[in-house]
């Protein structure tokens, strides 16, 4: 996208018709989410929360507190009793920055970013079956290659427009279009076969899509004979899963399964796309595997337009995951544990590395409540709002002897902290972000960020220099990308910035500088596992408990079921997700006036079926809570949700959906929370509750200090 | 000649809102009331934005008591100066595509540069303002949700302009990612039904060839 600048201030947003993906087309966000920027609350300086409230000091001040802080807990407690969040709306160069810094600076594996909330599974799961964890194709492929588009949990048209784009554009050259959702999205809406999945039943589908696959012998025999393992298992497996008794169990119809299967595996190239509505359950890498046993067995991949597509979410959360933000991997996947890893990268940074992994984000506010973790420092992320069951993780937070928060505006997390750091952001920095499709664009600054606020990786590097370490010496982004061409050479080392800026970006891995980068990845079934094959699992599944006797059958089954099922006390199932207009937490979305006008309330989805019995009219105030929390908000009467089942956001800190959310039950796998389930009970509220609900919201928030603190700095 | 009017494509619309943020951006932009003249519909039979149909003989020019809507330029178009808020070209389009909106007083501070001067602490008190305020006098249980009224407020009818005061036309057709939305006038009527009807006589033509009638 170009920026039209006047006194530094952006003043529009245009898009580049030259680029591939969004061929000169932007959604609303990308036309007008940029008010944020020069948002009159940015922060201004450091603040240090002192008795009755924030106070403005210098940034000496702020580093020197923290470095005091965290040497003496470091000495008193050991480096794992210090934190790092990383964010996936920083660079790549940031996210490697501060890696190194919690790794080599600290001496801790405890660093994570949010991916752990979103994607972890897709990391997991695709790691384990076909030894990558990124996207296989490239987005453009879909409106060009893709016969069948198979869609299973991702709200494409809301969530990636642009992607929603490429899709009607294969549907208008005659693909056909599947989508498995359990909500009538835009999508699902559009397709020429739409699966009514229940919440947290996608490995029972895909189960029964293989099982008529393979009883049809529409899988690829040869493909799998010469690249995969596990194949038996696999059929054994689905064996269970006949159409019939699938529609038994998930209520769609076994006709549909059948002509879903047939359709996958039949295409020239088939492509699937997911995202939460996949992995945010506590079996997502069992749903991950499930979609890759599908791809792998029907042999669609590695060709153009045939392959996995998970959809990431932020700028850059490919990059933040690909650059090792993540307690157990370096940059380019090397592992912490692995010895042969370790010594390259103790070899690069010149001290040595822990062998133990990091603690993940959910296991945090445990890890903290029993005085294990003791400092924290999050970069860029707001998980007050974004993090699920925000009470517990609000009273962790209260017992941390140390809350380090750098961001753009004192959000509802840093509000909390013990020290804030302003921070430069989108719009205002040097480096490299990767999109979903692994391609890795120039991010270049247009404005000049405000009052003292400091790049991340500024921040990093000068907190590094003062604890005495000497491996920091970067001038500038670019520095820092040059040493990680160096380290991940694999992945990077073809990509210069004089490369990325001549063209739109360059798709990892890019090994040499006449490297044209790796549109498609597994071409000609070569993956990226240890043995070159691709690892098919067994996933099995149940909502209450896979019977011993069928697990027993596997080696190493995966195992799914639904963590918290409705009862009599909470009859309805909570599920959450996004809407167009917002980004997460709404820290710069709802600073955008436009998009807050189309989007300024929360708007619970409830079905008709469910309005008529609670006697709710449109517009009409509910109550929505859960065993930990609740909101009330607004109910939209939609049958975009099936009745028993409500869908709610977190955008919006009045009625935030991460209250009711459960942190307790993660996926055993890859740590990933059930956003996408949780028991709840509605009931009709009124406005006058509504408007008792923003009070007490708002005192809980927003702790009244926001004005205090911006009539403090702008009196300094 | 017949007037010119907006039209969606539901099989392109993936209801993104794009076009309502584009429509308020250049209202905005050009001093008039800050609300999207066009208005994203979820059905269950499709997605796609609503917006006026400009109507050749429009019941909301009929209606209008000060003359603020007039026929110009193969459009409808409403004076926001004129009109008075009386309300009745909403209840009078068969459309439901007029909407009477409520200026606040702090409405166009929220929009546009004029931002910069807002307390930033903003969006604590619009959330509370978002509810109806305790205490201030409004109707209670209004004959049509159309005339409800809050005291203080003073509402003007909205409705698509074409966005006539744009030399390149439309700005929601512009900005729409899918490019769902287009211009439908006389030509574009002509050739579609032109084109209609050569498909209609080339299936009949087809059908009757070898019958003895068909010649």
């Amino acid at each position: 996208m170009r920026l039209s600048v006047k006194d530094n201030q952006i003043t529009e947003i245009n898009p580049d018709p030259a680029h591939p993906v969004s061929e000169g087309e932007l959604c609303l966000k990308g036309l007008y989410g940029f008010k944020h920027v020069a948002d009159p609350g940015r922060l201004r300086t450091p603040l240090m929360n002192r008795e009755g409230g924030f106070a403005p000091v210098s940034w000496d001040v702020a580093l020197d507190s923290i470095v005091e802080q965290v040497n003496t807990i470091k000495r008193e407690s050991g480096p794992d009793a210090i934190a790092v969040f990383s964010s996936a709306r920083a660079t790549n160069e940031e996210n490697y920055i501060a890696q190194k810094f919690a790794r080599a600076v600290i001496g801790t594996n405890n660093v994570d970013h949010c991916a752990r909330l979103c994607h972890a599974p897709t990391t997991v799961g695709l790691t384990m079956t076909m030894g990558n964890g990124a996207m296989t194709n490239t987005i453009p492929e879909l409106g060009e290659f893709s016969d069948v588009i198979f869609i299973i949990g991702s709200n494409t048209a809301e969530c990636h427009p642009l992607i929603a784009k490429h899709v009607l554009k294969a549907k208008a050259r005659g693909a056909k279009l599947i989508v498995a959702d359990p909500r009538m999205t835009e999508m699902a809406n559009k397709a020429d076969l739409w699966l009514r999945v229940p919440l947290g039943n996608d490995i029972p589908l895909i189960n029964g899509m293989l099982h008529v696959i393979i009883k049809e012998g529409l899988h690829k025999a040869d493909f799998i004979r010469e690249h995969a393992t596990g194949f038996d298992d696999v059929v054994r497996a689905v064996e269970d899963y006949s159409p019939e008794s699938v529609s038994v169990m998930t209520g769609i119809p076994a006709a549909d399964i059948i002509a879903a299967g047939r359709a996958y595996a039949t295409a020239k190239a088939a492509a699937t796309l997911f995202a939460m509505g996949v992995t945010q359950f506590t079996c997502g890498t069992g749903n991950v595997v499930s979609v890759a046993n599908l791809a792998i067995i029907t042999g669609q991949i590695g060709r153009p337009g045939a392959g996995v597509c998970p959809l990431r979410g932020q700028g850059n959360v490919q990059g933040a995951c690909d650059l090792g933000a993540l307690p157990n991997v370096f940059p380019g996947g090397k592992h912490v544990t692995s010895e042969v890893d370790r010594a390259r990268f103790e070899q690069a940074w010149g001290v040595a590395l822990s062998p133990k992994p990091g603690l993940q984000i959910t296991e945090i506010p445990d890890a903290i409540l029993a005085g294990k973790v003791r400092a924290l420092i999050i970069d860029g992320e707001n998980p007050m709002m974004s993090d699920p069951n925000t009470m517990h993780f609000a009273r962790a937070l209260e017992k941390l002897d140390l809350l380090v928060v750098a961001d753009l505006f004192l959000t509802e997390t840093a509000r909390r902290a013990n020290i804030v750091l302003p921070a430069a952001g989108w719009g205002e920095k040097e480096g490299t972000f990767t999109n979903t499709e692994r391609r890795v664009q120039r991010l270049r600054p247009a404005v000049v960020p405000p009052y003292e606020a400091k790049a991340d990786w500024w921040i990093f590097k000068t907190l590094a220099d003062r604890m005495g370490y000497r491996g920091m010496a970067y001038d500038s982004p670019k520095d820092i990308w040059d040493e990680l061409r160096r380290v991940v050479p694999a992945d990077y080392a073809g990509m210069t910035y004089s490369r990325l800026e001549q063209m739109p970006g360059l798709c990892w891995p890019c090994p040499s500088e006449d490297h044209p980068g790796t549109p498609i990845l597994f071409v000609g079934g070569k993956f990226a596992t240890p043995s070159g094959k691709a690892a098919l699992k067994p996933v099995l599944f149940h909502p209450i408990s896979v019977p011993e006797a069928q697990r027993k059958v596997f080696d190493e089954p995966i195992i799914g079921h639904i963590a918290e099922r409705p009862d009599a006390d909470y009859p309805f199932m909570l599920t959450t997700g996004r809407r167009v207009y917002h980004y997460h937490t709404g820290t710069m979305t709802r600073r955008a006036p436009l998009l807050e006008q189309i989007g300024p309330e929360e708007l619970i989805e409830l079905n008709p079926l469910d309005a008529k019995t609670l006697e709710v009219c449109e517009g009409d105030y509910i109550k929505v809570s859960t065993r930990r929390g609740g909101v009330v908000a607004k109910a939209w009467i939609t049958e975009r949700v099936p009745p028993r089942v409500v869908f709610s956001t977190f955008h919006f800190w009045e009625a935030s959906s991460n209250e009711e959310t459960n942190a307790e039950n993660v996926d055993p796998l890859s740590g990933i929370p059930e956003y996408k389930i949780s028991a709840a009970k509605v009931a009709k509220s009124s406005a006058a509750e509504a408007r008792a609900n923003v009070a007490a919201k708002a005192a809980y928030y927003l702790n009244s200090v926001e004005r205090k603190v911006i009539l403090q700095m702008q009196e300094t | 000649m017949v007037n010119r009017f907006v039209i969606a494509d539901p099989k392109l619309c993936i209801g993104c809102y794009t076009c309502e943020a584009g429509c308020v951006n250049v209202h905005t932009k050009a001093g008039l009331v800050a609300y999207p003249r066009l208005t994203v519909m979820h059905t269950k039979a499709g997605t796609m934005p609503l917006q006026c149909r400009q109507c050749d003989d429009a019941p909301c020019e009929k209606v209008c008591p000060v003359k603020a809507i007039t026929f110009e330029d193969h459009a409808v178009q409403l004076n926001e100066s004129l009109c008075i808020g009386c309300k009745m070209c909403a209840l009078a389009c068969p459309f439901g595509a007029i909407t009477p909106y409520a200026t606040q007083p702090n409405a166009m501070g929220l929009m546009g540069d004029t931002a910069q001067t807002i307390d930033w602490a903003r969006t604590v008190s619009d959330q509370a303002n978002m509810l109806p305020p305790e205490g201030a006098p409004r109707a209670e249980n209004p004959a049509h949700p159309l005339l409800a009224w809050t005291s203080g407020e003073r509402a003007v009818a909205v409705k698509c302009d074409l966005c006539h005061f744009l030399p390149e036309g439309p700005e929601c057709i512009r900005v729409c990612p899918t490019k769902a939305l287009r211009i439908v006038d006389e030509d574009a009527l002509a050739a579609s039904s032109a084109h209609k009807r050569e498909t209609t006589l080339a299936g009949f033509l087809a059908a009757n060839h070898d019958s003895p009638e068909g010649g």
